[in-house]
């Protein structure tokens, strides 16, 4: 976290429940998991967790809806979840219909 | 004379009545078949005859969104009834597997709260009651509210407008909803391995994971989001952990961690320091010791001894395993809209299922005997 710095108010309670530890620490660790769009840090998207590619899903394709539907890795792929409810809507085989699939901006 | 007849025509229908009964249930018994239960996108139930590499039924989700994939499924120990959890995680369904009509409906999700559920779900094992994991947010004006997770616990007949006949209180991050066969413990794969009463959501037990605490060994890391259990009643999956050795090498060890949920016991075997990537595990019901993994490879693991017995590549990558009811085959499933049958004891490929035209996603693969 040294390197990292908090650029708005969530980020810095973020921070700040680090600091004090105990269960507030416990709390802001639980919600980087599954459910919604929480932000994932994991490794994964564009490297492994071995930092090569070799691990990456293949094709990216099999695994795009597995990143989309759950809202795993909403800064790289939109999250059919909340956001982007119809980005894939009717393009249901990705390995056939990505071509199909067009890029998002910020609401 | 005619007594002797009778005798021995009561004696011969006896005969016959015993034979024909022994019949039925010999046929019955070699009438019971693999049925493999998944979904693909958007809204397909599909139940796969095994052997025959058949798709036999698609029945659609009525009433679900677009655009999403059906997330995790579990099958009433009967096979009649597949609960699934979709409409973006905020409605579960139970479709009849024979005529695709819904006989169960929950609505997660109110005006004011949205309510998200993903993989933790499962059917007691007389069917009667459904475990779903739920997460509820409060929509405010200007923020959202993150209120305490729940087991919602329904009864299973409750029709098409169900609510929770009981909510348990639970831990952040359940992955995982297990009963164990005698119905006595509701596990609950959160931070640790915890054994919940079902009735009451006390917790009587736990089966320590983050607080796993070994010499020389870190926390161990998975993601459990497939649920396939119910082969060998034995919950199982891969985790990393990393391990500082006397000489203060440091390494990633990869392993299986399998809790037996009819006996309540533990068992692990790290059996190579990480070297590809993992996704699920199941247990072999016939072979217990052996455990195969998925994702882009396929491994087949033995717990007894802690190795690695064979690793073959898989065509793409796969998210879900099972394993057929005498232990000879492997069915992989997850991602796109194909399951691949492998040899369990060769690892090759015996075939391949094409379940629909939608992908598979992270939708579970159950298996059925019926």
């Amino acid at each position: 976290m040294k390197h990292m710095k908090a650029m708005n108010a969530k980020a810095h309670q973020v921070e700040v429940a680090i600091g004090k530890g105990g269960s507030e620490a416990e709390e802001v660790m639980a919600m980087q998991t599954v459910v919604g769009c929480a932000t994932t840090f994991d490794p994964g998207w564009e490297v492994d967790a071995f930092l090569g590619v070799a691990g990456l899903c293949q094709p990216m394709e099999a695994d795009l809806y597995g990143c989309a539907d759950p809202c795993w890795w909403p800064a790289q792929v939109p999250d059919t979840l909340h956001n982007y409810t119809d980005w894939a809507a009717g393009k249901d085989a990705a390995v056939q219909d990505w071509t199909q699939l067009q890029s998002v901006f910020p609401k | 004379m005619k007594n002797k007849q009778q005798s021995t025509l009561r004696k011969a229908f006896a005969l016959g009545i015993v034979g024909l009964g022994m019949s039925l249930l010999s046929q019955a018994s070699l009438a019971a078949k693999d049925y493999l239960v998944t979904a693909v996108r958007p809204n397909k139930l599909v139940v796969v005859d095994a052997q025959a590499r058949q798709v036999i039924k698609t029945h659609e989700i009525p009433n679900t969104a677009p655009g999403n994939s059906v997330a995790g499924i579990a099958v009433s120990r009967d096979g009649k009834v597949a609960y699934a959890i979709h409409n973006r995680w905020e409605s579960v369904s139970g479709i009849d597997l024979e005529t695709g009509k819904e006989v169960f409906r929950a609505e997660l999700s109110s005006p004011d709260i949205r309510a998200k559920a993903h993989f933790a779900i499962d059917v007691s094992p007389d069917g009667g009651e459904l475990a779903v994991y739920v997460n509820p947010t409060r929509l405010k004006p200007g923020e959202y509210e993150v209120l305490d997770p729940y087991i919602a616990i329904y009864d299973t007949g409750a029709g098409i407008h169900a609510q929770p006949v009981r909510k348990l209180p639970a831990p952040r991050r359940a992955t995982t909803l297990a009963y164990s066969p005698d119905y006595k413990r509701l596990y609950t794969f959160t931070w640790d391995m915890l054994v919940l009463d079902p009735k009451t959501g006390e917790q009587i037990g736990s089966h320590p994971w983050k607080s796993w605490k070994r010499k020389g060994y870190g926390e161990p890391d998975s993601l459990s989001v497939s649920p396939q259990f119910e082969q060998a009643n034995e919950f199982a999956t891969p985790y990393f952990i990393s391990h500082k050795d006397k000489d203060g090498k440091e390494s990633l060890r990869a392993g299986i961690w399998a809790l037996d949920i009819e006996n309540d016991r533990v068992r692990f075997s790290e059996f190579e320091d990480a070297t590809v990537m993992f996704f699920s595990t199941a247990i072999n019901p016939v072979r217990r010791n052996e455990a195969y993994t998925v994702y882009t490879q396929l491994t087949k693991t033995d717990l007894d001894t802690n190795t690695l017995v064979k690793r073959v590549d898989l065509d793409h990558t796969f998210y879900t395993v099972n394993v057929s009811s005498d232990g000879k085959e492997l069915y992989i499933g997850g991602t796109i809209n194909e399951i691949a049958v492998h040899d369990s004891d060769t690892l090759e490929k015996k075939g391949t299922i094409i379940v629909g035209n939608g992908d598979q996603v992270l939708s579970s693969m159950r298996l059925v005997r019926r």
